[in-house]
């Protein structure tokens, strides 16, 4: 009995194995997608696999690419980075995909990198921040979300008019925070402006009275605050209830103005945010009838609003990669990604365009996004007060 | 058919696995699930055997693996020196634990080691200087083996095949031995044990390094595969993953580990295909409390009772001592 | 000088939570030896179970923290019930397994039924902080600190002097005797467990409004109740609550003064210390349970 057994599930891994794949030129183009839906940051991965979705039906409905349909092959990564690596190799090997998008958090991104190496299939990053990411000397990765270092270079012309003097720094203990507070700081001594204390909260801490208590003493007038929309929430509340009063400016793109008013209340009052997509006001952004037509359509599924500073992420990465497709002419790996440094085009966030960045010869791609500060006023948000000036 | 037949095509089957499995991804598959097996026998050592549980095993696969990382990232040792140091490190850390610990039995051993492993971990994300936090440590450089490279799947394949054979070896020669006799006497009963003359002190520290020392070796076996190692590898998941195995594979028996590392690898791989993303951590709790329910001895001392005739569950009692 | 009474304020309130946290634990670790990795999964329940009766069905803060409660207790008795009791005498890691997969299934759910995306409670206290002098505390978490008093002196009270307590406290103490004695077994063990999770959810109810309500945030929680559990003593109620009170302080004090990044080591340290110097928790006496 147990020798049938064995025997049965023998001939079935077999079978499993020698499965031929069907071949079709009408075959949908396939591409893969690794992102954190679930977890801690179950709700940004979420918002990504939105947006990618929107991309994939509006791109769908304008006749696919090279007369083929797209389709995403959606894996959630669990926020570990062991599970971003297996869904990596599950997809390039399982299901050979011509690219990927993915993996959100920069421990995931670069547990992933080197299955994109050893198999040659190019991967568009579309959140992860960490520098590392395009410095490892890994040719295949390509990303549009910008270094920390970018985003502090984008925060450095409105230093002045923000006038900080002293500034302290709270942020996640993970590469995201450690990465924006090393960015920000070295650009803010750049121009003189003292840095106080730095702090970090665990990514599942919700009390950071310790920390806000001892920010509270060191006389800063701005804080820094890195981390995502939960714990900003959490943080400006507890602020709020320290009677901290000082300039708030987050970083990081993560911190939904939207669902911090609607969470923080007043405690959001004033505060600045650092964001790479501006559904208040879409209009402002490059190309405005495409970012209209994105927040039209997110709001016309049901989406949370709060989600569109990170849905259009997915947006922006599916549609490099169906771009690189097209240029390409065939969705064979290596000639996606020879095709993506030819890609030129406007995104939701803005021109997309990569460069080189790492190591001579084996160059990542890195492309330079738009950086945009808006600022929650009277309940809402709006541009920033000294811009109006 | 007999046993040994049996365990005679599934040698063979996993000798020459590279050539009949068509897709690297399943080779990835079996080389993940032989780090755990590595893993949950290791565990096993300390669950199944002495009767104690550690939860907290995932750090001494942290430390194999960062300590494999960072000596041949920092100061360019081979593979095979760093791999036997990841050993030792960890083997230390589980003597450090063992002496510490030994006063403390049942519940209150269990809530040490989660501690020691919170504490490691949250070393490993603040001491930026050692590991960089984290940022992690990209890059770990794949084994070579004289002028021949293991970075190839199927390279890395047998290597992991030979560690995890080494390790079941390792486990049967103690467990078979006096050393393996006087731990399960002091898991039956300590107080006769020691009156006996067996000290629970030595032993139990024994096992401890031993047990540590080999997941210290897995740990540096999944650090060159997947060529980054961040604190994820603390997160108490793993943990998890290693206690379902043991648990569930057959605690106190040699081969139940084995198979449920094999089981739980497989099962969220294929889980990944089988559904949508958002049934899947879902599916894998049900049928975790499923399998617990009905074989609540493990997979492998159930399959033999049904061979010996005997109810699927009885009440509790550890199985005998001459289990395969 | 501010600054240290701040921080203390900051952990007697924090310490508060955590030793309702404990309380409930302690109940079903200390006494029926499950190691309840879902213990976490109650508290989510609690905070979820308020803001859908708050949110959704529009009804007033009390009636969502009673309902959240009310929600707890059955789904402990049912889980109890339905998954303990045939196990009832399988090893303390077999248990442990099931109550893993518990974990994994009850968080997965909530993350299928509410999505991953935090939620805010609303909740009828003022926002504006409360202020003695350099010191400010919120009202709401005032609030949190008297009602997890108040639920501490209940469960106190049922344990010492009601007759279930008694009926609860024997059948811990020595099952046979007790059994024998009349005391029904199963149904103490269905109400042991019940409670234990009511107040869990309890806990969620009373913090979610403090803080958001998301599928991972019992995890913390869970760990934070086994170490308050750990230092005062498994089964010692009043232990837990010192407990409780201690990590809360020792963690605040640790993050303002040593290192935030090591906030929660204080923790862990804690309870390798105490099982090292003195297992029985810092406050044990002659008599374990209750």
């Amino acid at each position: 009995m147990l020798t049938r057994a064995v025997a049965t599930f023998v001939i079935v891994l077999l079978a499993l194995g020698l499965a031929p794949t069907p071949g079709d030129a009408q075959a949908p183009i396939k591409i893969g997608v690794i992102e954190p839906l679930s977890g801690p940051v179950a709700a940004s991965g979420n918002y990504v696999r939105m947006g990618a979705e929107i991309a994939r039906d509006w791109i769908n409905a304008r006749g696919g690419v090279n007369g083929r349909k797209i389709e995403l092959l959606i894996e959630d990564n669990k926020s570990d980075p062991k599970e971003a690596a297996s869904a990596a190799e599950k997809l390039i090997v399982r299901d050979k995909v011509p690219a990927i998008m993915g993996a959100w958090g920069s421990s995931m991104t670069l547990a992933a990198m080197p299955k994109l190496e050893e198999y040659g299939v190019p991967m568009v990053v579309e959140t992860s921040s960490a520098s590392s990411v395009t410095k490892r000397g890994n040719p295949w990765v390509f990303r549009i979300s910008p270094p920390s270092e970018m985003e502090a270079l984008g925060l450095e012309q409105y230093v002045d008019k923000l006038g900080v003097k002293k500034a302290d720094f709270l942020a996640v203990n993970t590469d995201w925070g450690r990465g924006a507070i090393q960015a920000f700081g070295d650009m803010l001594k750049k121009h003189g402006v003292q840095v106080g204390a730095a702090e970090f909260m665990e990514q599942s801490a919700t009390d950071m009275n310790a920390q806000l208590t001892k920010i509270k003493g060191t006389g800063g007038d701005t804080l820094f605050l890195t981390t995502a929309v939960e714990q900003i929430t959490l943080v400006l509340r507890q602020g709020q209830e320290q009677r901290l009063s000082r300039k708030v400016v987050t970083t990081g793109g993560s911190s939904s103005p939207t669902q911090l008013i609607k969470q923080a209340g007043a405690a959001a009052e004033g505060s600045y945010h650092i964001v790479f997509f501006m559904p208040w006001f879409p209009e402002a952004m490059p190309d405005g009838k495409l970012a209209k037509a994105f927040v039209d359509e997110w709001n016309k599924r049901g989406h949370p609003f709060e989600g569109l500073t990170e849905g259009f992420r997915g947006h922006d990465g599916i549609a490099t990669i169906v771009e690189a497709v097209k240029l390409a002419g065939k969705d064979e790996p290596k000639a996606v990604r020879d095709a993506l440094w030819k890609v030129s085009f406007t995104g939701l966030n803005g021109p997309i365009k990569f460069e080189k960045d790492g190591p001579a010869g084996k160059e990542s791609g890195q492309s330079k996004p738009s950086i945009f500060v808006v600022q929650v006023r009277d309940g809402k948000v709006a541009l920033p007060d000294f811009l109006k000036k | 058919m007999t046993r040994r037949a049996l365990a005679a095509l599934l040698a063979v089957a996993l000798l020459t696995a590279p050539s009949w499995l068509t897709s690297a991804y399943h080779l990835h598959v079996l080389i993940m699930a032989g780090i755990f097996a590595i893993l949950a026998l290791s565990l096993n050592l300390l669950l199944g055997y002495t009767g104690q549980l550690s939860l907290g095993h995932a750090a001494f696969f942290g430390i194999g693996a960062y300590t494999s990382a960072l000596l041949t990232l920092k100061l360019e040792w081979s593979f095979w020196p760093a791999l036997v140091s990841a050993a030792a490190t960890a083997g230390l850390a589980g003597w450090a634990i063992g002496r510490l610990a030994l006063k403390l039995r049942g519940a209150y051993f269990v809530l040490v080691t989660i501690s020691f492993a919170g504490v490691i971990s949250l070393v490993s994300v603040n001491w930026m200087e050692l590991t960089n936090g984290p940022l992690g440590l990209p890059g770990v450089p794949a084994p070579e083996l004289g002028p021949w490279s293991l970075r190839a799947k199927a390279a890395y394949y047998y290597l992991v095949l030979a560690a995890a054979a080494l390790a079941y070896l390792v486990c049967h020669r103690l467990v078979h031995s006096r050393i393996g006799r006087a731990l399960v006497a002091l898991r039956e009963n300590e107080p006769l044990a020691e009156s006996v003359g067996i000290d629970a002190t030595r032993y139990l520290v024994l096992a401890a390094v031993i047990s540590a020392a080999l997941a210290g070796v897995a740990g540096s076996l999944y650090a060159h595969y997947t060529r980054f190692v961040s604190p994820e590898v603390f997160l108490f998941t793993y943990t998890v993953t290693m206690v379902i195995m043991v648990v569930a594979g057959g605690q106190g028996t040699l081969v139940g580990p084995v198979i449920g590392a094999l089981l739980f690898t497989a099962l969220p791989e294929a889980l990944r295909e089988a559904m949508a993303w958002q049934w899947q951590m879902l599916a894998y709790g049900v049928v975790l409390v499923a399998l617990v329910f009905f074989l609540p001895k493990g997979i492998v001392p159930s399959i033999e009772r049904m061979r010996r005739g005997l109810p699927r569950s009885q009440p509790a009692s550890r199985p005998p001592l001459q289990q395969c | 000088m501010e600054q240290l009474l701040q921080h203390l304020v900051n952990g007697l309130v924090l310490g508060g939570t955590y030793a309702l946290l404990g309380i409930g634990l302690t109940l079903i670790f200390g006494l029926m030896s499950v190691v309840n990795f879902a213990h976490g999964e109650f508290y989510t329940l609690g905070a979820y179970t308020t803001f859908g009766v708050l949110a959704l069905a529009g009804w007033p803060f009390f009636v969502a923290l009673g309902a959240a409660i009310l929600l707890g207790a059955v789904a402990g008795a049912v889980c109890e019930r339905v998954l303990l009791r045939p196990l009832r005498g399988e090893s303390i890691d077999t248990v442990m397994l099931v109550m893993i997969g518990v974990w994994i299934a009850m968080q997965n759910t909530e993350l299928l039924v509410w999505g991953g995306v935090a939620r805010s409670i609303p909740h009828p206290f003022p926002t504006a902080p409360l202020t003695l002098g350099p010191l400010s505390i919120a009202p709401v978490r005032l609030f949190v600190v008297a009602a997890a008093a108040a639920l501490i002196g209940a469960a106190w009270l049922l344990i010492q002097r009601t007759r279930l307590g008694t009926a609860m406290r024997a059948t811990f103490q020595d099952r046979d005797t007790a059994a024998l004695m009349g005391v029904p077994i199963g149904r103490i063990h269905t109400i042991t467990f019940a409670f234990g999770s009511a107040l869990a959810a309890a806990a969620g109810a009373l913090l979610g409004p403090v803080f958001l309500a998301y599928p991972s945030m019992g995890d913390l929680a869970s760990l934070k109740a086994f170490s308050v559990v750990i230092l005062g003593g498994l089964g010692n109620l009043a232990g837990a609550t010192l407990g409780g009170l201690l990590l809360g302080i020792a963690e605040e004090l640790g993050a303002g003064y040593v290192s935030s990044g090591y906030r929660d080591a204080v923790g862990f340290v804690a309870i390798i210390l105490v099982l090292l110097f003195r297992p029985a928790g810092l406050f044990a006496r002659a008599e374990r349970i209750g």
